[in-house]
């Protein structure tokens, strides 16, 4: 499990000292801070970047609503990002509003908040809204990560690495080669948010990632994942071995 | 001696007519007249047999006809019909139509009680038409019919009878009925009617060449035609006498009565000259009068078209005045409207200024605080006093949250007023604004020793700005904590939501206020001005604030309140659905 990386873009020190504070007391992993347009996009095109902190204003220009938008440009790799900012001008916000997703937070502003936006961040930019804060989920799941809510601040595992995932009630077991742990998350919802291609349900507790299949013993309903992990598969789903190329 | 006679004759059938009308008029007409108009009192509702009957007494035969003919079209009454045939027969008759009125009376039925006057009527028409023999049966019958009760003039009746034997040249029978006739007309003084009885038994005598016997009758005759005012009669009588006495070779005196009958020819003539020239004159007239008509009707033209535009020009004058009325009233309404937003500028603006007032006040006291305090600090930190530094400082931060506070407060409430502000409401977590709001007052309630109890249902999502639901939390908390004493208790909570809305409670067990604030805080655009020289009465700024936003997202403001006991401070909001 992997601390977030943020980056923050913001040109006032003192702000963002405070961020840097409440972020890494969270966990959170600050990649580093830009102070103007080109140092950010230098940033966030070098590093692996998770969330964006963005000051609406660098130098009394709106630079930052500019970075959303270059960073638009490019679909693939844009990130969740919120917009920081001390003023509630309209003209801004109707133009900071364009670049969706769109959330803010409003200088001064708590540790509570900080925190608050950028979950909200990641829930409006994978569309799976009401995450963080209901009781029977804490996990949103983009293309290539689990973002999980741990404690007050977000965790993100990635896919890949995942092995398996097994059900139990209400939450999953994620086992990756290094590690194992809790998620709360419905059966039916993961299923849905994983790519097909990658996982595949062998039992009604199991979920599988494909890649990660040593062996599959088919007389005694086993398959053998890497890392010596062990898995039933089920009649039910024993389907999913047509889709591999089978050695006769 | 051929010649004259034939002129008699003529005379005699000239004379007829007169025989006629006197069958209608006098003592015998009235009874009938009364019989009639009996008759039409009796029959009030057919109108058109009064008319009927009263043009028939008018001798206006015309009208007669026409309403007679109505009465028939509608009545069914065999009395009224035979009255209605008879009507018209006798109008026919005075018209001179007579196969029209001869049809008419074969339609009278024979119970009509003026039945008899029929067959008279027929044969005055048949010596009309020179069909004596159908006369003289005719006049023969009534004679034999003839009862006291019959109302016509038996004198006319034997006249008739003798001028058709006369024409029939039964002159025996002629002779006794014409005198019976003037037995009878002399009794009833009808000079006319003696004239030309007069004259015809004359004729009837000179007929029979018994000159002895009838010029004593045309002597009788001429004398008394004298007396009479009809030249058509002394023409006549005069006529004969010439005729007579030039028979009797007695040329002066035939000369004179020719002389005589000229002038009476003359005087008729000169009569119906004067009834041409009449006759003229009368055209003369009427064009005079169809020229005055044509004028008039000119005038009358003008006058129409004046009288148009007349109402023309009023009906404009009229849209004018009501267009000008309106304008006016508009123009009054409208300053009435100026006026009244004139008042509300002016205490919006008094208000206004009010709470800057009280603002910059409170700021100036803000700052004066600090500056002291900070002076304080100097000192203490000369002196190394680090307990008081803390205390001071603790001072000093509380002095400086509630200065921005206000501020925060003014800032907020001057965007909401201009409408600068970003304003989106969208789907939102009250439990987590909530406990973000809270966050910053954990400190303050702890300096207080407050109690905080939060319980909000961490399912209830609002639909609303998220900033401006953070001011109003924040003012509400920020109040909760000003109002409460030491030890107090402040809980947030929500009640058990609607379909449509959040109830969300903030509960304090502070001072209070008593039911006229209470009021005064939910009444719109009123500023609390400071009361008691307490400082934890402030503005009313936040309050305002808060009731404004809760308005402009939707919700509604509610205050329970009991004086040391605490208040409560239920925000309505609206619940955010998903599919709207």
């Amino acid at each position: 499990m992997d601390n977030i990386n943020v980056l923050i873009i913001e040109d006032t020190p003192v702000e963002s000292e405070a961020l840097v504070k409440v972020l890494t007391a969270n966990n959170y992993n600050v990649v580093g801070v830009a102070e103007n347009y080109t140092e950010a996009l230098q940033l966030f095109y070098n590093n692996e970047i998770d969330i964006v902190v963005i000051d609406v204003f660098l130098d009394g220009r709106p630079e930052g609503i500019t970075f959303a938008e270059t960073i638009n440009v490019v679909p693939n790799s844009v990130k969740p990002f919120v917009f920081l900012t001390s003023s509630k001008d309209r003209q801004i916000f109707e133009r900071a509003k364009l670049t969706k997703p769109f959330s803010f937070l409003m200088k001064p502003f708590n540790e509570l908040e900080i925190l608050y936006a950028l979950e909200m961040a990641v829930e409006k930019f994978y569309e799976q809204s009401n995450v963080f804060h209901s009781e029977d989920q804490n996990t949103v799941i983009s293309n290539n990560s689990l973002f999980i809510k741990k404690n007050k601040a977000l965790k993100k595992v990635l896919i890949d690495d995942i092995v398996y995932i097994e059900v139990e009630d209400r939450y999953c077991n994620i086992i990756t080669e290094t590690e194992k742990f809790v998620i709360l998350i419905s059966l039916t919802k993961i299923i849905q948010l994983l790519d097909s291609a990658k996982f595949c349900q062998t039992h009604r507790n199991y979920i599988v990632n494909s890649s990660k299949i040593e062996e599959i013993i088919v007389n005694d309903n086993l398959i053998i994942l890497k890392g010596n992990h062990k898995v039933t598969l089920s009649d039910k789903y024993k389907d999913f071995v047509k889709n591999f190329r089978i050695l006769r | 001696m051929k010649i004259k006679i034939n002129c008699c004759i003529i005379s005699i059938a000239l004379l007829i007519p007169f025989f006629i009308f006197s069958q209608t008029t006098k003592a015998i007409e009235n009874y009938f007249d009364n019989e009639v108009k009996e008759k039409a009192r009796e029959f009030k509702e057919q109108v058109n047999f009064n008319k009927a009957q009263a043009f028939f007494l008018e001798k206006n035969y015309d009208s007669t006809l026409v309403y007679a003919m109505k009465q028939l079209s509608v009545t069914k009454n065999q009395e009224l019909r035979d009255y209605c045939h008879y009507f018209r027969a006798i109008s026919f008759k005075e018209k001179k139509l007579f196969e029209e009125a001869k049809k008419e009376f074969t339609k009278v039925s024979p119970n009509f009680k003026f039945y008899y006057n029929l067959k008279i009527g027929l044969g005055e028409i048949a010596l009309e038409q020179g069909d004596f023999k159908q006369a003289l049966s005719n006049f023969l019958e009534v004679e034999k019919q003839y009862s006291p009760k019959h109302y016509f003039r038996k004198s006319v009746l034997n006249h008739n009878i003798g001028v058709c034997y006369l024409h029939l040249q039964d002159f025996d029978k002629s002779e006794k009925y014409l005198f019976e006739g003037v037995k009878l007309l002399e009794l009833e003084k009808d000079s006319k009617m003696l004239v030309a009885s007069y004259m015809d038994i004359a004729t009837l005598y000179y007929e029979q060449y018994k000159d002895a016997q009838a010029i004593p009758y045309f002597i009788k005759a001429y004398n008394l035609s004298k007396k009479t005012n009809s030249f058509q009669l002394k023409q006549n009588a005069t006529l004969n006498m010439a005729v007579v006495e030039e028979n009797r070779k007695n040329f002066p005196l035939a000369l004179t009565y020719r002389k005589e009958y000229e002038t009476w020819k003359d005087s008729l003539n000169d009569q119906n000259k004067v009834w041409a020239l009449a006759d003229l004159e009368k055209k003369f007239a009427v064009k005079q009068k169809q020229k005055e008509v044509n004028v008039l009707a000119a005038e009358n033209r003008t006058k129409v078209a004046e009288r148009n535009g007349f109402i023309a020009s009023s009906a404009l004058l009229l849209i004018l005045f009501s267009t000008g009325v309106y304008f006016y009233r508009q123009k009054i309404k409208n300053n009435k409207i100026i006026l009244a937003q004139k008042n509300e500028l002016d205490e919006l603006n008094a208000t206004k200024d009010k709470l800057f007032s009280i603002v910059s006040h409170d700021l100036r006291s803000s700052v004066n605080a600090l500056k002291t305090s900070n002076s304080k600090l100097i000192e203490n930190l000369e002196n190394k006093n680090f307990t008081e530094l803390d205390v001071l400082l603790h001072n000093n931060s509380n002095i400086a949250n509630g200065a921005y506070n206000l501020l925060d407060n003014l800032l907020n409430w001057a965007l909401l007023q201009t409408k600068q502000a970003y304003f989106y409401q969208e789907q939102l977590h009250l439990a987590s604004i909530v406990q973000h709001v809270e966050y910053n007052y954990k400190p303050l309630m702890l300096n207080k020793n407050i109690t905080f109890n939060i319980a909000v249902d961490k399912s209830d999502y609002v639909f609303a700005d998220m900033d401006s639901l953070k001011i109003i939390v924040r003012n509400l908390l920020d109040n909760a904590i000003k109002f409460s004493k030491e030890n107090g208790t402040i809980s947030i909570y929500t009640r058990p939501s609607s379909d449509d809305f959040c109830y969300l409670i903030v509960k304090d067990t502070g001072s209070g206020m008593n039911a006229a604030t209470r009021e005064q805080l939910l009444k719109n655009t009123v500023l609390l001005s400071k009361k008691k020289d307490d400082d934890a009465i402030g503005t009313g700024l936040g309050m305002q604030l808060c009731k404004s936003m809760i308005h402009k997202n939707g919700g509604q403001l509610d205050i329970e309140s009991e004086e040391n006991v605490g208040t409560e401070i239920i925000i309505t909001l609206q619940k955010f659905k998903n599919n709207g």
